[in-house]
């Protein structure tokens, strides 16, 4: 949305966010009766509804392309819901239908970036009514028009409510001219009918068939709609009662002695037909509070769009929100931890400042939830892309999705979906075989990508993972060799790392480059992507079987767990969930190879040692090893530690990105303002353990 | 100020229906994504005035006109039609429906239509 901080005018606002999730809803319902070959009651209905919607707003917004497009599908469906059409080219319809959705959403894209919607939908128009001629002579069904109905007797009439003699009739003669642009003259000149019977003994009217014919509304509007009856209700009344006609423009209204000769000729054509004064309608109870819906598989698809009690905010307001919060919390604590108090008792302050932290905690998490949405839209995306390939590619595939109301921070799902799109494609386009290769194997013919999403401790873990040729070790390390990406001998390595060579930038395995991928250039931003939100990739692969990439991703950006750790007199934090272990080691342990490289040794194994203070270039008088501590941190393939002089303390820290003036530090993720008042820096794992 | 119940399945057109009426003195008590809701939030809020969609799911307007109509045959109803349901148009007169208008509509016939209820 207006992610650059442009407000636009809340209708317009309001139309883009329904457009777009309309088109979503109506994306995944398309997909689902496509590949099921059918559509049930509910379906064509929603889908109708959904066109219907799209008509009517895009046609008060003015975007008639749009409304003409979503006129015409409309059309299609209407035709399918009244002939209960059986005879239905499913690919054919859809392929149209999602054709529709893309381009739509291409308009509402052109309308999101400030550009004209000035896309050109005849070509699509045009298929979709030459599509409805095929349907109909596929279904040889003649379609019920809407305005059809049981004819009504009466278009002129007696009433059987002739009151006995009393009062005087007089007759008279009307001329009503409706306003420009109100539409449907003809329906309202039904009203005014209806209506007058009630206090009419008789009347008559032109144009006479105002039910069956569409002619009369022109006629309407060119001469008025005449009307000549005879009641014996006050000229006051009656002008009071046709002055309040909804839409009335000019009104003639006479006493007459004789209706006018225009009348004399529908006279003569009368039929005389006895109004029934009870009139049959059905009774209508109390509405039972409970409805009956009839929900078929559309209904879990639907049930994301109609919620109630739920509004909708714009995101820079929450992210103004989220700041605020963050700012409270450092506040808070340069408040509760000020080093004025330092030494003091302040028994009442203590426990004022223990409850304004309680609150502020609650605020946080509060916030925080707000801003966390399911990712189930973005997974639900991912099945249009494994539709429109796997037809492409003439791949039968299967898209499974696990764990789909898992939550994340808005901020990040706007990060993953682009990665996950390249990783589902690259699984389609390189890791799945065709349906030969794969029986040839003795594989079910029809591949599979499971999208699977899940929590664990402070990280969400998203995982795409399919039962494809799975990755070639030696394939990938020869490459990689050639490129000058690796120095180590294969055997040194572990497979991880060896996968993990996919990432970087410029490395390809493919001989020939696909529309889809293959250009090298993909993996590599998708590695970028996810570590500009503190995310990490690991691959997983089995040659025959299949490939696993895990993306680890905070569960938000904003604030972090932090350990605060100082050196020389700076302070930086460490994220504790890169923390393994900390402790303070013993001189012997460390030891150095011949390029000067520090290793310690911990149960066995070799871990690489960071020095801070010289990646850093701080002066401090903790030099040797036994004087410091070691923080054992890991990443995605490896795990090293991080030599500092002390540890400070456990500390929840606020996420401040370094301001636009530093350039980008390796090593250094962001910046946050401690209770004290003092800037930490916050530590990139990744970054470090990179060097 | 007259107070108004506004039905309609689309979020945007319940926006633009409310913009358009709270701009020209009338007050919105209440809004309903659907027919049956509609009905429901009738007997409670007792609109002077209510609008009513027609393609809706879970419950039409024309249904929900006639339940309407039952709990007060004086109520006043608009109803807010497409091109292409005359039809159903006529069946919500003959129910009692007060008028009925076309869309895609402008705030000036909302005004016409409305100052007149």
């Amino acid at each position: 949305m207006s992610g650059d901080g442009i407000i636009r005018e809340p209708m317009l606002e309001i139309y883009l966010f329904e457009a777009t999730q309309l088109m979503e809803q109506l994306e995944e319902i398309s997909i689902e009766c496509e590949k099921n070959k059918k559509i049930g009651t509910e379906a064509i209905n929603e889908i109708f509804r959904i066109m219907h919607t799209i008509k009517s707003s895009s046609a008060m917004m003015m975007f008639n392309n749009i409304s003409v497009l979503a006129h015409s599908l409309e059309d299609l469906f209407y035709f399918i819901r009244e002939s209960k059409a059986i005879n239905i080219d499913f690919e054919k319809l859809f392929d149209l239908v999602l054709l529709g959705i893309d381009f739509i959403k291409g308009e509402v894209s052109k309308i999101e970036n400030d550009c004209n919607a000035d896309g050109l939908s005849e070509p699509l128009v045009l298929k979709s009514s030459n599509l409805l001629q095929d349907m109909k002579k596929a279904n040889g069904v003649i379609i019920k028009d809407d305005c059809q109905e049981k004819k009504e007797d009466t278009k002129y009439y007696i009433s059987a409510y002739e009151k006995l003699g009393s009062e005087i009739k007089q007759k008279y003669f009307a001329r009503i001219f409706y306003e420009d642009g109100c539409e449907m003259e003809n329906v309202r000149a039904y009203t005014v009918v209806h209506n007058l019977k009630e206090i009419v003994s008789e009347m008559y009217h032109i144009p006479e068939d105002i039910i069956e014919s569409d002619d009369s509304v022109e006629a309407i509007r060119r001469d008025g709609f005449l009307i000549g009856f005879s009641t014996s209700t006050s000229k006051e009344k009656i002008e009071e009662q046709l002055n309040g006609i909804i839409f009335l423009r000019e009104l003639e209204l006479q006493q007459v002695e004789e209706y006018p000769l225009e009348f004399k000729a529908l006279k003569a054509k009368i039929q005389i037909i006895l109004e029934n004064p009870i009139t049959e309608e059905t009774i209508y109870k109390e509405t039972p509070d409970k409805l009956d819906t009839n929900k078929e598989e559309v209904g879990n698809i639907i049930k994301s769009g109609k919620q109630q009690s739920i509004i909708s905010v714009n995101i820079s307001k929450l992210d103004m929100l989220l700041d605020l919060v963050g700012e409270i919390v450092i506040s808070e604590a340069m408040v509760t931890k000020n080093p004025d108090l330092e030494g003091l008792t302040l028994e009442n302050f203590n426990k004022a400042s223990r409850q304004l932290r309680k609150l502020t905690n609650e605020l946080q998490d509060v916030v925080m939830s707000i801003r966390m949405v399911p990712v189930s839209t973005t997974f639900h995306k991912m099945n249009r892309i494994v539709r429109d390939m796997s037809k492409k590619l003439n791949k039968e595939v299967e898209l499974v999705i696990i764990g789909e109301d898992t939550e994340v921070d808005k901020n990040i799902i706007d990060h993953i979906s682009d990665p996950l799109m390249h990783l589902v494609r690259n699984s389609l386009d390189h890791g799945l075989e065709d349906k030969e290769e794969r029986i040839a194997s003795s594989k079910p013919p029809m591949g599979k990508i499971t999208l699977e999403a899940k929590n664990a401790g402070g990280d969400v873990f998203i995982i795409v993972s399919d039962d494809g040729r799975g990755l070639d070790r030696g394939k990938i390390y020869e490459k990689a060799k050639f490129q000058g990406l690796v120095t180590k001998p294969e055997g040194e390595l572990t497979d991880k790392e060896i996968f993990s060579c996919i990432l970087l930038p410029g490395f390809s395995t493919n001989e020939s480059v696909t529309e889809f991928s293959g250009r090298g250039v993909g993996m590599d931003v998708v590695k970028k992507n996810i570590d500009s939100i503190g995310g990490a990739i690991s691959i997983e692969s089995v040659v025959g079987r299949g490939s696993t990439i895990s993306i680890k991703i905070p569960l938000t950006l904003a604030i972090i767990d932090g350990l605060e750790v100082a050196v020389g007199t700076s302070k930086y934090t460490i994220p504790i969930t890169s923390i393994r272990e900390s402790f303070k080691p013993k001189e012997n342990d460390v030891i150095a190879d011949s390029e000067g490289n520090e290793m310690i040794m911990i149960r066995g194994e070799a871990y690489a040692i960071h020095r801070l203070h010289r990646i850093f270039n701080i002066d401090t008088e903790v030099i040797s090893s036994n004087n410091g501590i070691m923080v054992m941190v890991e990443d995605n393939t490896k795990a090293a530690c991080l030599f500092v002089d002390s540890l400070i303390g456990e500390q929840q820290v606020v996420v401040k990105a370094l301001p636009t003036y530093i350039k980008k530090a390796k090593g250094i993720a962001g910046c946050t303002i401690l209770g004290d008042g003092n800037i930490s820096l916050i530590i990139d794992v990744n970054g470090i353990l990179d060097r | 100020m007259k107070k108004v119940l506004i039905t309609d399945d689309a979020v945007f057109m319940r926006f633009s229906l409310k913009t358009m009426l709270e701009r020209n003195g009338f007050e919105i008590v209440g809004e309903a994504e659907n027919g049956s809701i509609a009905v429901q939030k009738y007997k409670i809020l007792k609109p002077d005035i209510v609008t009513l969609d027609i393609t809706m799911p879970v419950m039409d307007g024309l249904e929900a006109l006639k339940h309407i109509k039952a709990i007060d045959k004086n109520a006043k109803v608009i109803m807010i039609s497409a091109m292409g349901q005359e039809g159903i148009v006529r069946e919500a007169i003959i129910s009692g429906a007060t008028g009925f208008i076309v869309k895609p509509f402008n705030e000036e016939t909302i005004v016409k239509v409305f100052k007149k209820l």
